[in-house]
């Protein structure tokens, strides 16, 4: 039975409202498992035994050894398999992966084969193998000679991201002697190819991503190859790759995986990866779905701009070795024709520009994107920025809402919003907004709902942005959004969340308690003096969670 | 959760995973190879029309937020006509009145969860098909059962074949929650937002000139399915293998078992497909438009993908393509902004307006979102319309049933208790049909009951014992 603690999802809306979602949800932050009162004290020191009891480490990895490729790595697994010249998009017609149930949608709970995707993949495999072998001229492309072994082995070396066994071959073999039987004026080399090429590509071992080895037992060099081209380039891997992986003490190795795992991180494919990866962590996909009522600043072409400058802003600290600090601090942001004046600067001619958005913006979650979406119209959300927060940057167990709320009240005349809000949720005692949610939400109200900086609200009166929040290493106050970004960066848990989402997108399953020293390894690299994703990355390929067999089983 | 969740007791079907082609039909698409492919795994094993004991389709549509109590169905029970339904507009169903003789509206059901304990929507979700309560909450919500569909098809469908699953929304939040496997809890299926790809499926299938037969068999099209089997025997053999390894695990053996279980051979054989399995009526403009770069746009195309869906479907059952299929309509908390009249003013997603206070959270009693929402009702009951239509046109009234119901009571509320339900057609006359009955508040078990025994009749007449609540048996006001 699978059991998940909530996503961002709960508390927010494709209408960025002001409240959580689901029933009559009022104090939806309760805290579990001893919660606030778990913090080690220090600073900068990862914390220790207490872990779980403050980072969501809830989840029900099965530690599947054969995890199908997700549609994304499909198409490109077979545009170069069978070097197709464009994408062939008939992924678009598979099957989707059930939406909001992992964080992530490349887990491997969702990447199976059932009748419907298996259809799929028959009629594709069916629709490729003729577009292929329609000529001898489009087959050359695939494969140059005329020799069925030599094709064989050749595209099934690809295909299985191993050589294959002389078993298989023999059986290629002779699906291959049943195409003279095929009518039709293609040659008979054609016709055999079309049976071999769909065969390929319905066989398990192309659709499935395997590690077959004994439990705790290194990957083949073979099987790093593809779980890292299929991770980071997201393809399978091409001759090269799969040349240099044959024989021990290549990619077998810490040594050797890492070094492969920090080439590949240079590429352009290892962007686009990571781009989707951020995409998912932030629910970059929700700035499509943004509307806001009476809010004269508000442009609906707004939102494709705040999707790019987040592409921007993540590509930047992704490719020129940033990490998870740079994302909490850097005052450094993109902005676009719509994005620019909102920040109170001119729009760049064409395109978007980087600029240096000023000390009140630090960090991506000051910029526009993050607080237009947690926005309510025209007013700060600091219940869904603060849910966001805990959830997504610092991995806290959030309880689920409860029943029964009184309606949002009107802001009075000389009532600030943060006056509103306390009040609305006053009732909640301090296990919920008042000690996790609201605090962090607060400190953005210096932003209003179009992430427009104020001094003062309601006419005229000051904005109070102070809070405190109880972090894995205690308790910190900050008095603005900026400071708390500070102090985010400075402590672990922030580290340790980004970390834990990683791994769980790198190996592709739910990140558990017994992952903690993991977790905690990877969280240290982040926290290194220049701590870079690309260096979380690495250390994640070196652990033996990603290189051995059921890597992680406890 | 205390008792585990029944299912029904002795249905038939140990699948052969073959599926056979109607020839007559498979010549059809003889033509459309290029993007009629798809459609050849799942051509029917026989004739639906022509068979001794004519099968039962059915159809359970789930849609979002709740309706206007009080502005939905007639005031009180009885008969229902279709001068009776014209005479109440102010009643959303008034829009169904064409179709009175065939329908059969149902008060007085709730789910066995029948109040929110957390998020209602997500709750309710997992309440609609399964009669089983809901386990997590949120977007972790997830049923304690199997649901109706997934005890159906197994039982009905050639090879065992899954269900038809499909969708209309963003899928923003709470999406697909109303079809679960069976064999374990929390084992929520997923569904196809894209008409175009059940389009595809069963473009190869139909002809705009009704069932009259061509002589010829296009040589590829046919070469296709003939070397199926040697594919098939190559990837099973691998799974075999796969599956003899002492390194996986059950729960990969068990993927492997799916997979490989998934995997149907195809024959040809004659047959003679209904009249009705054609295009015709079909909105191949719209459909075609979908082919590429589909991607579903939050405010106003929800209707539209709905009415699609359902003229599918019904192609589908007229075709006999496959016996059994849910449609989920709207997120648990849809974000659709409707342009009702008096939504304009508003301008508030459904989830809001169906809170009557724009907020996704609290409840407000604004009578301008009362208004909006009972009008999303008559809009939504439009597109049910057409749906209805297309599949009366195929001369489904007397072969299937279509189920309609909402995943809560109504929207302050989130009330579980009371949940409307719909019912067209007369399951191969097994169903009442003109009536407005009171179920007697009944948990949505008893429901289930009456129409899966209506759905597998041609396949068994064990007694069912489906989900959970109070109560056993059917409901004997449904019965014809």
């Amino acid at each position: 039975m699978r059991v998940q603690t909530l996503s961002l999802g709960l508390y927010v809306s494709v209408s960025v409202s002001l409240l959580g979602m689901g029933t009559l949800a009022g104090c939806y932050g309760r805290i579990e498992n001893g919660g606030l009162n778990g913090g080690a004290g220090g600073n900068s020191q990862l914390p220790g035994a207490n872990l779980p009891a403050r980072l969501n480490l809830e989840g029900s990895p099965q530690y599947y050894r054969l995890v199908r490729l997700t549609n994304a790595q499909w198409a490109r697994a077979v545009q170069d398999l069978l070097k197709l010249s464009s994408p062939s998009g008939l992924e678009k017609g598979f099957q989707g992966p059930v939406v909001g149930t992992t964080d992530f949608t490349n887990n491997e709970l969702l990447l199976d084969v059932n009748q419907e995707s298996w259809s799929g993949f028959q009629s594709s495999a069916e629709t490729l193998a003729a577009q292929v072998t329609a000529t001898d001229a489009a087959l050359a492309q695939v494969y140059g000679g005329t020799d069925a072994a030599g094709f064989i082995s050749t595209l099934g070396r690809r295909a299985y991201r191993r050589p294959l066994t002389p078993a298989e071959q023999a059986t290629y073999l002779t699906l291959f002697n049943q195409g003279p039987s095929l009518t039709g004026t293609r040659s008979v080399f054609a016709k055999g190819a079309s049976l071999v090429i769909r065969a390929m590509l319905q066989s398990p071992h192309f659709l499935y991503r395997a590690e077959l080895g004994p439990a705790g037992a290194p990957l083949s060099g073979y099987e790093v190859a593809a779980k890292l081209s299929l991770w980071l380039r997201g393809t399978i891997p091409d001759d090269g790759l799969l040349d240099s992986a044959a024989g021990p003490g290549k990619l077998d190795t810490a040594d050797g995986a890492a070094a492969l795992a920090t080439a590949m991180l240079g590429e352009p494919t290892a962007t686009t990866v990571m781009q989707r990866f951020h995409d998912e962590l932030l629910h970059f996909d929700r700035y499509a779905q943004i509307s806001k009522i009476n809010v004269p600043s508000y442009d609906p072409a707004l939102n494709t701009e705040l999707e790019d400058v987040s592409h921007l802003f993540f590509d930047k600290i992704f490719t020129q070795g940033l990490g998870v600090r740079e994302i909490l601090t850097t005052t450094s942001g993109f902005a676009g024709a719509r994005t620019a004046p909102l920040y109170g600067m001119s729009a760049p001619a064409t395109g978007y520009v980087e600029r240096d958005l000023g000390s009140q913006r630090v960090g991506y979650f000051s910029q526009i994107p993050f607080l237009t979406l947690h926005g309510f119209n025209a007013d700060p959300d600091p219940i869904h920025r603060g849910v966001s927060m805990n959830l997504d940057m610092l991995c806290a167990k959030l309880g689920p809402p409860v029943a029964t709320i009184p309606p949002i009240p009107p802001t009075m005349p000389g009532q600030t919003n943060r006056q509103r809000i306390d009040t609305l949720t006053s009732t909640c005692g301090n296990q919920c907004h008042n000690q996790m949610i609201n605090p962090l939400g607060f400190a953005f109200e210096h932003f209003d709902g179009m992430g427009q900086y104020r001094d003062t609200e309601n006419g005229g009166l000051p904005i109070d942005s102070s809070g405190s929040y109880v972090f894995m290493n205690g308790a910190k106050t900050f008095t603005n959004a900026a400071g708390l970004m500070r102090a985010m960066a400075d402590d672990p848990q922030a580290h340790l969340c980004y970390a834990k989402k990683l791994a769980s997108y790198g190996l592709q399953r739910d990140i558990v308690v017994s992952d903690q020293a993991l977790v905690q390894t990877l969280a240290a690299t982040s926290m290194a003096a220049n701590g870079s994703v690309k260096q979380v990355i690495v250390q994640l390929v070196r652990s033996d969670a990603f290189r051995t067999h059921a890597g992680g089983v406890k | 959760m205390g008792t585990p969740p029944k299912t029904v007791v002795p249905i038939i079907a140990s699948p052969t995973r073959r599926v056979t082609i109607n020839r007559r039909a498979f010549l059809r698409g003889a033509g459309t190879v290029a993007i009629g492919l798809p459609f050849l795994e799942g051509l029917p094993e026989r004739s639906a029309w022509a068979a001794d004991s004519p099968p039962v389709f059915s159809m359970f549509i789930v849609a979002a937020c709740g309706v206007v109590g009080n502005k939905f169905f007639p005031s009180a029970t009885g008969p229902l006509t279709t001068a009776g339904l014209m005479a109440m507009p102010d009643k959303a169903v008034s829009v169904l009145a064409p179709h009175a003789p065939n329908l059969l509206f149902i008060k007085g059901i709730n789910f066995p969860l029948t109040g929110p304990t957390g998020c209602g929507h997500a709750q309710g979700l997992c309440q609609s098909l399964t009669a089983a309560p809901p386990a997590g909450n949120g977007g972790s919500a997830y049923s304690t059962g199997v649901s109706a569909d997934m005890v159906i098809a197994p039982a009905v469908n050639a090879g065992a074949a899954d269900p038809l699953t499909l969708y209309a929304g963003s899928k923003a939040y709470i999406a697909e929650r109303i079809s679960f496997k069976a064999g374990g809890a929390g084992q929520v299926r997923a569904a196809d937002l894209n008409p175009y790809n059940l389009y595809t499926k069963l473009t190869g299938l139909t002809t705009t000139t009704g069932a009259g037969g061509g002589t010829t068999v296009d040589p590829v099209a046919m070469e296709l399915v003939t070397t199926r089997k040697s594919v098939n025997d190559l990837v099973r053999a691998e799974l075999n293998s796969l599956m003899g390894m002492s390194a996986l695990s059950s729960a990969d053996k068990q993927r492997l078992k799916q997979h490989f279980d998934g995997i149907r051979d195809t024959e040809i054989t004659m047959g003679t497909m209904a009249a009705s399995c054609t295009k015709d009526g079909l909105s191949t403009t719209q459909l075609d438009a979908l082919r590429t770069g589909f991607a579903f746009k939050a405010n106003g195309m929800i209707e539209d993908v709905v009415k699609l869906h359902l003229e599918l479907v019904a192609l589908a059952f007229a075709c006999n393509f496959n016996r059994v299929a849910t449609l989920q309509w709207g997120d648990g908390t849809d974000g659709t902004k409707y342009s009702v009249p008096s939504n304009a003013s508003l301008g508030w997603p459904f989830h809001h307006l169906s809170h009557r206070v724009d907020s996704d959270a609290s409840v407000g009693s604004n009578p301008t979102a009362e208004q909006a929402h009972a009008e999303i009702d008559v809009l939504r009951m439009q597109s049910l319309l057409h749906g209805l239509d297309a599949f009366q046109a195929r001369g489904l009234q007397d072969k299937s049933f279509v189920m309609w119901t909402n995943h809560i009571a109504d929207g302050p509320s989130h009330s579980m208790r009371n949940v409307p339900h719909i019912i067209w057609g007369n399951g191969g006359g097994y169903l009442k049909q003109g009536l407005y009955l009171d179920a007697g508040n009944v948990t949505n078990n008893k429901l289930f009951n009456t129409l899966i025994t209506a759905a597998i009749r041609d396949k068994s007449s064990a007694p069912v014992s489906f989900g959970m609540g109070t109560g056993t048996g059917t409901i004997a006001g449904m019965l014809a």
